[in-house]
């Protein structure tokens, strides 16, 4: 095998792997088993959340891979993208776009769990068309008909939450080191994207220029077509904006590592490793940048409904929970007067 | 030494306007006003005065909260707009029942306590003059102020301020009612309650319900709407005199749009003229005011999680030592963490202030090396954004979250904010708009906005606000805002003096003191040495009136105090510093003479002064002349001295007739003071009285 071929060495993968460990850890950290309660308690909202990641994201992928007319490495890459469950950043970005926090956890705790059983499902589903297009080449040198490695995915996604039920364990014990753990995570999936963005840019720069603009292309897009796609489908279901913020960036932002872990661990063709690996990281790295933008959108273009919001959860903290605010005509816009007196 | 540096803002001008690549970048992240205002301010924004504007904001906010106090960590009282207004019109009429006139003074000493606001409001409805002050307000002061303005009718907090009213009252041949403000423990024969003068006034309301209406319509601008006494440790209290006009033209200056959905947590003392201004602003906004105190300050920054305060540099210390305390006993990773994520904001809010010529100093001249810097910066902002993003939102958010996590924007004011602070909050992404005024200016003459954050300076003049910076000795013109011929002689540094709406109509019955500060043609002396700077904002430099202004707002007149300690065998000279610190300080010429015949053997006074004997004798000498019982006793001690080698000559250090000039001096030893400051008041690690 010329390693010139692999596009991640040696040490790139070791730090991956340390990437996709800590990363996974960290999660892990930031959840307790009350998370895993309150699903119970949102489950309408968590299903509109679930049919908008398990049903629109995959679709949307396929729909982006097939209309793109993509390789069909960087196809299946896709679909698997699609297919993911929820992370941990996009509890961050829904934070700052001032959705509900606690939505997005619950939907992310839900998901991971889900992806056991939905993600083999959908790749049945989605995948068999691109796989068929790939001749596989065993040591004998027959060709085969290439098959999506099922099992292999599945014991991938078990590996993955090991680490999380570690740190699960770990918030358990020490509250302190969970946090800093929680932090390292972000900062270190920071650096490593980065890292490996660079690494794969400067040794495999002819490679690089020669990839298909449109496989650019599906990386940014299928993020923010999620986006979109979870907004809409949450207003059309009726969540109330804070909601609709999160489903949307829930859905858009998908756990980058379990992808890297899968790919990774259950891919052992090189070539097809290295495509799938491209769409990954192009995913990873734009994907930050398209939730960014759309985080600042939404914070400014949600700023009063958060002002009277928080406003009125502060009055009702201090001066009891019988008080109600009455603001004047014209503050409280429509849309969220329901919110102001329920929940 | 009066005109270091002369630049001409034309110069730059074209330059700032230039469409350049990183106008893009400014666009993107600082595009928005960080606050709006959701309502209509024009009817209330054109009030003529308190009273009436007090009727605009209950008729306007109606059931919102005006003000919140505080009862335990999560149960707050709070006082609609529209009760406030109707208690407030209740306590007027009640006023007018026991003979208060229109534009009679009413005393009000209390601290902050939402009947407070409801006295203001009541003397405000009946057309009266609110002549307030903070319990701690010594025996002579009261005295002396209630005597002085003739006080006839009079609120006080407690029983203890009433036990020292009694005993004070024999001064006060006028006195006749009094008012208890909180009647928890109990109210004596002869002194009403604000619930009996509510009732008094409802009665009369009954009869005839127009005649706090009618008082509203008779009250004009140009009348008093308050009478501030300032606090003086040697001179006389002064009582500046504020109009109705002086204060609402404040509220439609001042550059800032708050709205009904804000909360301030408010911590000055109320009687403060910059918390007063600040508490009329925000109830035209309809922004509910929180009241705490320092002691409380960190569990109610979590539980009303304000979006706007204005308050002291001692506040601001305060909740930075807070922070830093916070931090220093976190988890080892994230103590590191937050240092990288520190370093990081401060290279990138560095790069901004370059492209945002945000700059303290101006930049180089050659527009090529101005260009190839700004290309730099734009460089750096690009590579440090993706960490910088990470950073602050995981790690400096969280330290956000310690001030509640909701601030827009603070204003501090009411003293010199060190620049080290000033740099934190920055850093951490906490704006704070220091502004800069006095009591007479009711106070805000200039103030930070967000499109010129310059650290280091007060911000550009507020609007309708003339600025002129005179020469200190020469009393030449060096700039002004309103001369287009001078508008452009940035840099030159002299005395302050404003012209505007805000400023007082005077000292009251102290007409000689008036015509000291003010000017006929209404220029204001501010006594602060100041320059514009190249971006159009005020930097102050210091001082040249004597009066050192402490930290906590305590007025000292350093001459008498000079006077008595020049007397001292082993002193020559000696100059008190201190302006903006917690304590007072000197800087002391030893005597070399007088040592030489005590048998020291030295010959010039840099061997004296290095002598640490030498230091003790002076300081001992100091605290005796203090304390010694002729003295009234009432002067501050000094809290450290410095010795310095070098005589004040006249022409230098001293004017021709002797006198001190205390800025000379101060600007002379900066680097002595600052060190002598450091390791006396190492919390505040300022940079002070010659900023």
């Amino acid at each position: 095998m010329n390693s010139d071929q692999v596009l991640l060495h040696g040490l790139d993968q070791a730090l991956l792997a340390l990437m996709i460990i800590v990363i996974m850890f960290g999660m892990g950290a930031g959840l307790t088993v009350d998370d895993f309660r309150t699903v119970a308690r949102r489950w309408r909202l968590v299903a509109i959340g679930f049919a908008s990641q398990f049903g629109f994201m995959p679709l949307i992928a396929f729909t982006l891979a097939t209309l793109l007319n993509l390789p069909p490495a960087y196809a299946i890459a896709l679909v698997l993208v699609g297919t993911l469950p929820g992370g941990s950043t996009s509890n961050m970005f829904t934070y700052f776009a001032r959705g509900s926090v606690a939505l997005s956890i619950s939907m992310t705790t839900a998901s991971t769990l889900a992806a056991l059983i939905m993600m083999p499902i959908l790749l049945q589903i989605y995948t068999p068309g691109f796989a068929r297009e790939i001749a596989v080449y065993d040591a004998d040198g027959m060709a085969h008909e290439f098959v999506i490695p099922t099992v292999n995915i599945v014991v991938s996604l078990l590996l993955v939450l090991v680490p999380v039920a570690g740190g699960m364990t770990l918030r358990r014990f020490s509250r302190g080191w969970a946090k800093s753990a929680e932090d390292t995570a972000g900062f270190m999936a920071m650096i490593v994207i980065i890292f490996l963005v660079a690494s794969t840019l400067i040794r495999h720069f002819p490679q690089v220029i020669g990839t298909d603009i449109k496989v650019y292309a599906a990386a940014i897009t299928l993020g923010m077509f999620g986006f979109l796609i979870g907004y809409v489908g949450a207003r059309i279901f009726g969540a109330s904006p804070i909601h609709q913020r999160a489903i949307s960036l829930e859905t858009g932002i998908q756990n980058g590592p379990i992808a890297f872990a899968i790919i990774l661990l259950s891919f052992s063709d090189v070539a097809l490793q290295n495509q799938m690996l491209w769409m990954a990281i192009l995913y990873s790295m734009f994907i930050v940048i398209t939730a960014s933008i759309f985080t600042l959108w939404l914070r400014r273009h949600g700023q009063r409904d958060w002002a009277i919001t928080e406003n009125t959860l502060v009055h009702r903290r201090l001066f009891g929970e019988e008080y109600v605010t009455q603001y004047p005509a014209g503050i409280v816009p429509k849309r969220i007067e329901h919110n102001l007196t329920q929940e | 030494m009066a005109s270091s540096r002369s630049l001409s803002l034309t110069r730059w001008a074209p330059f700032t306007s230039v469409t350049a690549p990183w106008r893009f970048l400014i666009n993107i992240c600082h595009g928005k006003s960080i606050v709006e205002t959701f309502t209509d301010m024009k009817p209330i924004l054109n009030a003529r005065n308190l009273a009436q504007l007090y009727r605009l904001c209950a008729e306007h906010y109606g059931e919102l909260p005006a003000f919140a106090t505080r009862q335990t960590a999560t149960n707050w009282q709070p006082i609609s707009f529209r009760e406030l207004y109707e208690r407030g019109k209740q306590i007027a009429a009640g006023l007018a029942q026991i003979g208060v006139r229109q534009g009679d003074p009413v005393g009000l000493i209390s601290d902050n306590r939402v009947e407070w606001m409801l006295a203001e409001v009541g003397i405000q409805l009946a057309g009266a003059v609110n002549t307030p002050r903070g319990t701690d307000v010594i025996d002579d002061e009261w005295g002396y102020i209630f005597e002085h303005a003739e006080i006839e009718v009079a609120f006080v907090e407690g029983p203890k301020e009433l036990q020292r009213l009694k005993r004070l009252r024999v001064q006060w041949p006028n006195l006749r009612e009094v008012i208890q403000l909180d009647t928890r423990k109990g109210v004596e024969e002869g002194v009403h309650t604000l619930d009996q003068l509510a009732e008094l006034g409802a009665s009369a309301l009954k009869t005839n319900p127009q005649c706090i209406q009618e008082r509203e319509q008779s009250v004009s601008g140009d009348d008093l709407f308050t009478l501030i006494y300032t606090s003086g440790t040697t001179g006389k209290p002064k009582g500046v005199m504020l109009t109705h006009e002086n204060i609402l033209s404040q509220i439609k200056n001042v550059p800032l749009e708050l709205s009904c959905t804000d909360r301030v947590l408010s911590i000055l003392p109320i009687w403060h003229v910059f918390e007063r201004m600040f508490e009329v602003f925000t109830m035209s906004y309809g922004v509910c005011t929180y009241y705490t105190s320092l002691r409380t300050l960190g569990q109610d920054l979590q539980n009303v999680e304000p979006t706007f305060m204005g308050s002291a540099p001692r506040l601001w210390e305060s909740l930075h030592h807070r922070i830093m305390q916070g931090i220093g006993q976190a988890h080892p990773v994230r103590r590191a963490l937050f240092h990288i994520a520190y370093r990081l904001s401060s290279w990138y809010q560095h790069s901004w202030t370059v492209l945002r010529n945000e700059t303290l100093e101006p930049p180089p001249r050659s527009l090529i090396v101005r260009l190839a810097w700004k290309m730099v910066h734009s460089g750096r902002i690009c590579l440090i954004l993706p960490l910088y993003g990470f950073f602050n939102a995981a790690v400096l958010e969280n330290v956000r979250l310690k001030a509640g996590g909701c601030l827009k924007a603070t204003i501090s004011g009411g003293g010199a904010l060190p620049m080290a602070i000033d740099q934190f909050y920055r850093k951490i992404g906490i704006h704070v708009l220091e502004g800069y005024g006095l009591t007479e200016t009711s106070p805000v003459l200039a103030v930070r906005i967000q499109s010129k954050e310059v650290a280091g300076t007060v911000g550009p003049i507020i609007p309708e606000t003339e600025l002129r910076i005179v020469h200190l000795e020469t009393d030449e013109i060096l700039y002004s805002s309103s001369q287009s011929a001078l508008s452009q002689e940035i840099g030159l540094r002299g005395e302050i003096q404003v012209r505007g709406p805000q400023i007082m109509r005077g000292y009251y019955k102290e007409h000689g003191l008036t015509r000291e500060v003010l000017s006929e043609d209404g220029w204001f002396r501010t006594g602060d040495i100041g320059m514009v700077t190249w971006n159009g904002c005020l930097r102050i430099l210091g001082r040249c009136k004597s009066t050192i202004v402490l930290s906590n707002g305590e007025n000292i007149e350093p001459e008498p105090i000079e006077a008595r300690l020049r007397q001292c065998a082993h002193i020559e000279n000696l100059a008190l510093m201190g302006q903006d610190c917690k304590h007072l300080y000197a800087l002391v010429v030893p005597d070399l003479e007088q040592f030489q015949q005590d048998g020291r053997e030295v010959k010039t006074r840099e061997e004296l002064i290095t002598d640490p004997e030498v230091h003790q004798t002076i300081f001992r000498e100091i605290r005796e002349m203090q304390h010694h019982p002729s003295d009234s006793g009432k002067h501050p001690s000094i809290r450290a001295i410095r010795l310095i080698a070098e005589p004040f000559t006249p022409g230098e250090e001293l004017t021709n007739l002797f006198k001190l000039k205390r800025h000379v001096v101060a600007q002379k030893y900066d680097d002595v003071l600052q060190s002598l400051y450091a390791a006396e008041e190492p919390d505040s690690s300022r940079s002070r009285g010659h900023r």
